[in-house]
Protein backbone atom coordinates (compact mmCIF):
# COMPACT_ATOMS: atom_id res chain seq x y z
CA UNK A 1 0.00 0.00 0.00
CA UNK A 2 3.05 2.25 -0.30
CA UNK A 3 2.18 5.10 -2.59
CA UNK A 4 -1.33 4.44 -3.79
CA UNK A 5 -2.40 7.84 -2.51
CA UNK A 6 0.14 9.66 -4.65
CA UNK A 7 -1.40 12.35 -6.70
CA UNK A 8 -3.06 13.89 -3.73
CA UNK A 9 -1.34 17.06 -2.70
CA UNK A 10 0.52 16.26 0.46
CA UNK A 11 0.98 19.05 2.95
CA UNK A 12 -2.13 21.00 2.12
CA UNK A 13 -4.19 19.30 4.79
CA UNK A 14 -7.43 21.14 5.34
CA UNK A 15 -8.96 22.05 8.64
CA UNK A 16 -12.48 20.68 8.66
CA UNK A 17 -14.91 21.79 11.32
CA UNK A 18 -16.82 19.20 13.28
CA UNK A 19 -19.98 19.77 11.26
CA UNK A 20 -21.02 16.53 9.57
CA UNK A 21 -21.88 16.34 5.87
CA UNK A 22 -25.45 15.20 5.63
CA UNK A 23 -26.36 12.51 3.15
CA UNK A 24 -29.53 14.42 2.34
CA UNK A 25 -27.70 17.58 1.48
CA UNK A 26 -25.39 15.74 -0.92
CA UNK A 27 -28.41 14.05 -2.53
CA UNK A 28 -30.14 17.41 -2.91
CA UNK A 29 -27.14 18.87 -4.69
CA UNK A 30 -26.78 15.78 -6.87
CA UNK A 31 -30.42 15.95 -7.93
CA UNK A 32 -29.63 19.33 -9.46
CA UNK A 33 -26.21 18.27 -10.77
CA UNK A 34 -27.73 15.37 -12.76
CA UNK A 35 -29.02 18.02 -15.20
CA UNK A 36 -25.69 17.66 -16.97
CA UNK A 37 -25.72 17.18 -20.72
CA UNK A 38 -25.21 13.49 -21.56
CA UNK A 39 -25.41 11.77 -24.90
CA UNK A 40 -28.52 9.70 -25.51
CA UNK A 41 -29.64 10.38 -21.96
CA UNK A 42 -27.58 7.38 -20.90
CA UNK A 43 -26.97 8.94 -17.46
CA UNK A 44 -23.88 6.75 -17.15
CA UNK A 45 -23.03 7.70 -13.55
CA UNK A 46 -23.65 6.37 -10.07
CA UNK A 47 -22.57 7.48 -6.61
CA UNK A 48 -20.96 5.93 -3.56
CA UNK A 49 -21.24 8.00 -0.42
CA UNK A 50 -19.08 7.49 2.61
CA UNK A 51 -19.87 9.37 5.77
CA UNK A 52 -19.07 8.64 9.39
CA UNK A 53 -17.27 5.35 9.83
CA UNK A 54 -15.53 5.51 6.48
CA UNK A 55 -12.10 6.42 7.85
CA UNK A 56 -11.03 2.77 7.85
CA UNK A 57 -11.98 2.23 4.23
CA UNK A 58 -10.12 5.29 3.01
CA UNK A 59 -7.06 5.16 5.25
CA UNK A 60 -3.91 5.31 3.15
CA UNK A 61 -5.91 6.06 0.02
CA UNK A 62 -7.32 9.52 0.65
CA UNK A 63 -6.74 12.44 2.95
CA UNK A 64 -8.93 12.38 6.01
CA UNK A 65 -12.27 14.08 5.42
CA UNK A 66 -15.71 14.05 7.08
CA UNK A 67 -17.26 12.48 3.96
CA UNK A 68 -16.39 11.16 0.53
CA UNK A 69 -18.32 10.91 -2.70
CA UNK A 70 -17.04 8.43 -5.26
CA UNK A 71 -18.17 9.12 -8.82
CA UNK A 72 -18.49 5.92 -10.83
CA UNK A 73 -19.13 5.69 -14.58
CA UNK A 74 -20.32 2.72 -16.61
CA UNK A 75 -17.86 1.68 -19.29
CA UNK A 76 -19.44 0.97 -22.66
CA UNK A 77 -17.82 -1.43 -25.13
CA UNK A 78 -17.80 1.33 -27.72
CA UNK A 79 -14.77 3.51 -27.04
CA UNK A 80 -16.37 6.64 -28.44
CA UNK A 81 -19.39 6.27 -26.15
CA UNK A 82 -17.04 5.56 -23.28
CA UNK A 83 -15.35 8.91 -23.85
CA UNK A 84 -18.69 10.72 -24.10
CA UNK A 85 -19.81 9.11 -20.84
CA UNK A 86 -16.63 10.10 -19.05
CA UNK A 87 -17.10 13.69 -20.27
CA UNK A 88 -20.75 13.70 -19.15
CA UNK A 89 -19.74 12.54 -15.67
CA UNK A 90 -17.15 15.32 -15.56
CA UNK A 91 -19.93 17.83 -16.37
CA UNK A 92 -22.03 16.41 -13.54
CA UNK A 93 -19.03 16.67 -11.22
CA UNK A 94 -18.53 20.31 -12.19
CA UNK A 95 -22.21 21.04 -11.54
CA UNK A 96 -21.88 19.44 -8.14
CA UNK A 97 -18.80 21.49 -7.29
CA UNK A 98 -20.48 24.76 -8.29
CA UNK A 99 -23.51 23.90 -6.16
CA UNK A 100 -21.40 22.80 -3.21
CA UNK A 101 -19.52 26.10 -3.30
CA UNK A 102 -22.82 27.99 -3.17
CA UNK A 103 -23.76 26.03 -0.05
CA UNK A 104 -20.29 26.46 1.53
CA UNK A 105 -19.57 22.77 1.42
CA UNK A 106 -15.90 22.35 0.60
CA UNK A 107 -15.07 19.79 -2.08
CA UNK A 108 -11.60 18.59 -2.93
CA UNK A 109 -11.45 16.65 -6.18
CA UNK A 110 -8.93 13.80 -6.35
CA UNK A 111 -7.96 11.24 -8.96
CA UNK A 112 -5.37 9.26 -7.01
CA UNK A 113 -3.50 6.28 -8.45
CA UNK A 114 -5.51 3.69 -6.52
CA UNK A 115 -8.72 4.42 -8.45
CA UNK A 116 -7.11 2.74 -11.47
CA UNK A 117 -6.48 -0.41 -9.46
CA UNK A 118 -9.27 -2.96 -10.02
CA UNK A 119 -8.65 -4.61 -6.65
CA UNK A 120 -9.03 -1.39 -4.68
CA UNK A 121 -12.01 -0.24 -6.72
CA UNK A 122 -13.62 -3.66 -6.33
CA UNK A 123 -13.58 -3.30 -2.56
CA UNK A 124 -16.00 -0.42 -2.95
CA UNK A 125 -18.25 -2.57 -5.09
CA UNK A 126 -17.15 -1.10 -8.41
CA UNK A 127 -17.99 -3.64 -11.12
CA UNK A 128 -15.87 -4.83 -14.06
CA UNK A 129 -17.82 -2.70 -16.52
CA UNK A 130 -17.40 0.42 -14.39
CA UNK A 131 -14.60 2.73 -13.37
CA UNK A 132 -14.06 5.41 -10.77
CA UNK A 133 -13.84 8.89 -12.29
CA UNK A 134 -12.86 10.68 -9.10
CA UNK A 135 -13.21 10.80 -5.35
CA UNK A 136 -14.52 14.01 -3.81
CA UNK A 137 -13.40 14.75 -0.27
CA UNK A 138 -16.05 16.83 1.43
CA UNK A 139 -16.44 18.81 4.60
CA UNK A 140 -17.07 22.21 6.11
CA UNK A 141 -13.98 24.31 6.69
CA UNK A 142 -13.17 26.18 9.86
CA UNK A 143 -12.29 29.20 7.77
CA UNK A 144 -12.94 29.92 4.13
CA UNK A 145 -10.04 29.59 1.75
CA UNK A 146 -9.00 32.64 -0.19
CA UNK A 147 -9.36 31.91 -3.87
CA UNK A 148 -5.97 32.09 -5.58
CA UNK A 149 -5.39 35.13 -7.74
CA UNK A 150 -6.56 34.68 -11.30
CA UNK A 151 -3.18 35.81 -12.67
CA UNK A 152 -1.57 32.60 -11.43
CA UNK A 153 -3.52 30.64 -13.96
CA UNK A 154 -1.96 29.61 -17.23
CA UNK A 155 -3.91 31.06 -20.11
CA UNK A 156 -5.38 29.29 -23.10
CA UNK A 157 -5.02 30.30 -26.70
CA UNK A 158 -8.03 31.44 -28.66
CA UNK A 159 -7.52 31.38 -32.39
CA UNK A 160 -9.82 32.27 -35.22
CA UNK A 161 -10.29 29.78 -38.02
CA UNK B 1 -24.49 33.47 -9.91
CA UNK B 2 -27.37 31.22 -9.11
CA UNK B 3 -26.32 27.79 -10.34
CA UNK B 4 -29.19 26.13 -8.45
CA UNK B 5 -31.36 27.81 -11.07
CA UNK B 6 -29.13 27.77 -14.17
CA UNK B 7 -28.06 24.12 -14.04
CA UNK B 8 -31.54 22.56 -14.31
CA UNK B 9 -32.78 25.26 -16.71
CA UNK B 10 -30.02 24.83 -19.28
CA UNK B 11 -30.88 22.90 -22.44
CA UNK B 12 -28.86 21.81 -25.43
CA UNK B 13 -29.93 24.02 -28.33
CA UNK B 14 -30.23 22.61 -31.83
CA UNK B 15 -32.13 25.37 -33.66
CA UNK B 16 -30.42 28.72 -33.82
CA UNK B 17 -31.22 32.02 -35.44
CA UNK B 18 -28.84 33.50 -37.91
CA UNK B 19 -27.72 36.50 -35.82
CA UNK B 20 -23.94 36.41 -35.44
CA UNK B 21 -22.14 35.44 -32.25
CA UNK B 22 -19.43 37.95 -31.48
CA UNK B 23 -15.97 36.45 -31.06
CA UNK B 24 -15.25 38.87 -28.18
CA UNK B 25 -18.22 37.45 -26.30
CA UNK B 26 -17.08 33.87 -26.91
CA UNK B 27 -13.64 34.73 -25.58
CA UNK B 28 -15.11 36.51 -22.54
CA UNK B 29 -17.32 33.52 -21.75
CA UNK B 30 -14.34 31.19 -22.01
CA UNK B 31 -12.41 33.35 -19.57
CA UNK B 32 -15.33 33.35 -17.20
CA UNK B 33 -15.70 29.58 -17.53
CA UNK B 34 -12.04 29.08 -16.75
CA UNK B 35 -12.20 31.38 -13.72
CA UNK B 36 -15.08 29.37 -12.30
CA UNK B 37 -12.85 26.33 -12.31
CA UNK B 38 -10.62 25.81 -9.23
CA UNK B 39 -7.31 27.49 -9.96
CA UNK B 40 -5.26 24.79 -8.29
CA UNK B 41 -6.16 22.36 -11.06
CA UNK B 42 -4.49 23.57 -14.22
CA UNK B 43 -6.14 22.74 -17.51
CA UNK B 44 -4.09 22.67 -20.71
CA UNK B 45 -6.30 23.39 -23.70
CA UNK B 46 -6.81 25.72 -26.64
CA UNK B 47 -9.78 26.88 -28.66
CA UNK B 48 -10.40 27.63 -32.31
CA UNK B 49 -13.42 29.71 -33.28
CA UNK B 50 -15.20 29.72 -36.62
CA UNK B 51 -17.63 32.62 -36.64
CA UNK B 52 -17.33 34.05 -40.15
CA UNK B 53 -19.08 32.80 -43.29
CA UNK B 54 -15.76 31.89 -44.84
CA UNK B 55 -14.44 29.94 -41.84
CA UNK B 56 -17.75 28.06 -41.52
CA UNK B 57 -17.50 26.99 -45.17
CA UNK B 58 -14.01 25.63 -44.56
CA UNK B 59 -15.17 23.84 -41.43
CA UNK B 60 -18.14 22.33 -43.28
CA UNK B 61 -15.91 21.07 -46.09
CA UNK B 62 -13.71 19.26 -43.58
CA UNK B 63 -16.65 17.82 -41.67
CA UNK B 64 -18.02 16.48 -44.95
CA UNK B 65 -14.81 14.84 -46.01
CA UNK B 66 -15.36 11.49 -44.25
CA UNK B 67 -18.80 11.36 -45.89
CA UNK B 68 -17.47 12.21 -49.33
CA UNK B 69 -14.80 9.54 -49.04
CA UNK B 70 -17.37 6.98 -48.02
CA UNK B 71 -18.50 5.23 -51.22
CA UNK B 72 -22.03 4.75 -50.05
CA UNK B 73 -22.56 8.43 -49.69
CA UNK B 74 -21.18 9.13 -53.16
CA UNK B 75 -24.32 7.54 -54.54
CA UNK B 76 -26.49 9.82 -52.50
CA UNK B 77 -27.87 12.86 -54.20
CA UNK B 78 -26.02 16.12 -53.96
CA UNK B 79 -28.97 17.30 -51.85
CA UNK B 80 -27.92 15.21 -48.89
CA UNK B 81 -24.42 16.61 -48.89
CA UNK B 82 -25.82 20.10 -49.22
CA UNK B 83 -28.06 19.47 -46.26
CA UNK B 84 -25.11 18.54 -44.03
CA UNK B 85 -23.03 21.43 -45.36
CA UNK B 86 -25.84 23.91 -44.79
CA UNK B 87 -26.42 22.65 -41.26
CA UNK B 88 -22.83 23.67 -40.44
CA UNK B 89 -22.74 26.95 -42.37
CA UNK B 90 -26.13 28.12 -41.07
CA UNK B 91 -25.12 27.89 -37.41
CA UNK B 92 -23.54 31.24 -36.47
CA UNK B 93 -20.56 29.99 -34.49
CA UNK B 94 -18.48 26.87 -33.93
CA UNK B 95 -15.95 26.60 -31.14
CA UNK B 96 -13.49 23.72 -31.20
CA UNK B 97 -11.98 22.80 -27.83
CA UNK B 98 -8.70 20.92 -27.95
CA UNK B 99 -7.07 19.38 -24.87
CA UNK B 100 -3.47 18.40 -24.33
CA UNK B 101 -2.75 14.73 -23.68
CA UNK B 102 -0.08 13.60 -21.29
CA UNK B 103 2.03 10.43 -21.66
CA UNK B 104 0.89 9.62 -18.12
CA UNK B 105 -2.68 8.32 -18.45
CA UNK B 106 -3.75 9.60 -15.06
CA UNK B 107 -2.52 13.12 -15.85
CA UNK B 108 -4.30 12.97 -19.19
CA UNK B 109 -7.53 12.01 -17.43
CA UNK B 110 -7.11 14.85 -14.96
CA UNK B 111 -6.57 17.36 -17.72
CA UNK B 112 -9.47 16.01 -19.77
CA UNK B 113 -11.72 16.17 -16.68
CA UNK B 114 -10.66 19.78 -16.06
CA UNK B 115 -11.32 20.78 -19.67
CA UNK B 116 -14.75 19.12 -19.54
CA UNK B 117 -15.48 21.01 -16.31
CA UNK B 118 -14.56 24.30 -17.97
CA UNK B 119 -16.72 23.38 -20.96
CA UNK B 120 -19.69 22.76 -18.66
CA UNK B 121 -19.03 26.15 -17.04
CA UNK B 122 -19.03 27.68 -20.51
CA UNK B 123 -22.42 26.14 -21.28
CA UNK B 124 -23.82 27.56 -18.03
CA UNK B 125 -22.49 31.10 -18.42
CA UNK B 126 -23.57 31.13 -22.08
CA UNK B 127 -27.07 30.11 -20.96
CA UNK B 128 -27.11 33.02 -18.51
CA UNK B 129 -26.55 35.31 -21.54
CA UNK B 130 -29.28 33.56 -23.58
CA UNK B 131 -26.64 32.09 -25.87
CA UNK B 132 -27.47 28.53 -26.90
CA UNK B 133 -24.90 25.75 -27.07
CA UNK B 134 -24.78 22.24 -28.48
CA UNK B 135 -21.78 20.15 -27.44
CA UNK B 136 -21.16 18.02 -30.51
CA UNK B 137 -19.18 14.80 -30.10
CA UNK B 138 -20.19 13.11 -33.37
CA UNK B 139 -17.64 10.55 -34.57
CA UNK B 140 -17.58 12.42 -37.89
CA UNK B 141 -15.41 14.98 -36.13
CA UNK B 142 -12.57 12.61 -35.44
CA UNK B 143 -11.24 12.94 -38.99
CA UNK B 144 -7.84 13.76 -40.39
CA UNK B 145 -9.30 16.62 -42.41
CA UNK B 146 -10.53 18.32 -39.24
CA UNK B 147 -7.36 17.61 -37.29
CA UNK B 148 -5.39 19.22 -40.11
CA UNK B 149 -7.73 22.19 -40.21
CA UNK B 150 -7.16 22.79 -36.49
CA UNK B 151 -3.41 22.11 -36.90
CA UNK B 152 -3.58 19.51 -34.17
CA UNK B 153 -0.43 17.97 -32.74
CA UNK B 154 -0.16 14.26 -31.95
CA UNK B 155 -0.34 15.09 -28.24
CA UNK B 156 -3.71 16.81 -28.57
CA UNK B 157 -7.28 15.59 -28.65
CA UNK B 158 -10.44 17.24 -29.89
CA UNK B 159 -12.80 17.21 -26.90
CA UNK B 160 -15.72 18.57 -28.88
CA UNK B 161 -17.11 21.34 -31.00
CA UNK B 162 -19.62 23.74 -29.50
CA UNK B 163 -22.23 24.95 -31.96
CA UNK B 164 -23.31 28.41 -30.81
CA UNK B 165 -26.18 30.74 -31.54
CA UNK B 166 -29.16 32.62 -30.19
CA UNK B 167 -32.52 30.87 -30.12
CA UNK B 168 -36.26 31.47 -29.80
CA UNK B 169 -37.55 28.29 -28.37
CA UNK B 170 -36.36 26.45 -25.26
CA UNK B 171 -36.62 22.69 -25.79
CA UNK B 172 -38.61 20.64 -23.30
CA UNK B 173 -36.80 19.07 -20.39
CA UNK B 174 -35.93 15.38 -20.58
CA UNK B 175 -36.38 14.14 -17.04
CA UNK B 176 -33.37 12.83 -15.16
CA UNK B 177 -33.17 9.81 -12.89
CA UNK B 178 -33.12 10.76 -9.22
CA UNK B 179 -29.73 10.44 -7.54
CA UNK B 180 -31.32 8.21 -4.86
CA UNK B 181 -31.69 5.49 -7.51
CA UNK B 182 -27.96 5.53 -8.19
CA UNK B 183 -26.89 5.75 -4.59
CA UNK B 184 -24.84 3.44 -2.37
CA UNK B 185 -23.71 4.21 1.16
CA UNK B 186 -20.56 2.69 2.65
CA UNK B 187 -19.92 1.22 5.12
CA UNK B 188 -23.19 -0.62 4.76
CA UNK B 189 -25.66 0.06 7.48
CA UNK B 190 -27.12 -2.56 9.74
CA UNK B 191 -23.97 -4.63 9.46
CA UNK B 192 -23.95 -5.25 13.18
CA UNK B 193 -21.67 -2.44 14.27
CA UNK B 194 -23.15 -0.39 17.05
CA UNK B 195 -22.29 3.22 17.75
Amino acid sequence: MNDVSSGSKVGCSLRYSGKPVSENHVLNLLNVAVWAPNDGLREPWRFIFMGPGSADIMRGLQEQAPAYLVLVVKEEQDLHKREEDFAATCCLMQNFRLLARESRLHVRMTMNDWIYDRAYAGRLGVQKDERIVSVLEMGYLEQTLEPAAAENRPGFTFELL
Amino acid sequence: MDFMKTIPERRSIRRFHSSPVDQELVFALLREAQQLYPSGEAAAFRCVYAGTADSRERLAACMLEPLVKNRLVKWLPEKVRDFVRKRVTDIPGHLAVIARNDPDGRKSDMNYAAVCGIMQNFQLVAWQRQLGVLWDTETIMQSKALFDLFKMNPDERLVGIFHLGYFDRVPKARARTRAEKKWTVLPERGGGSVE
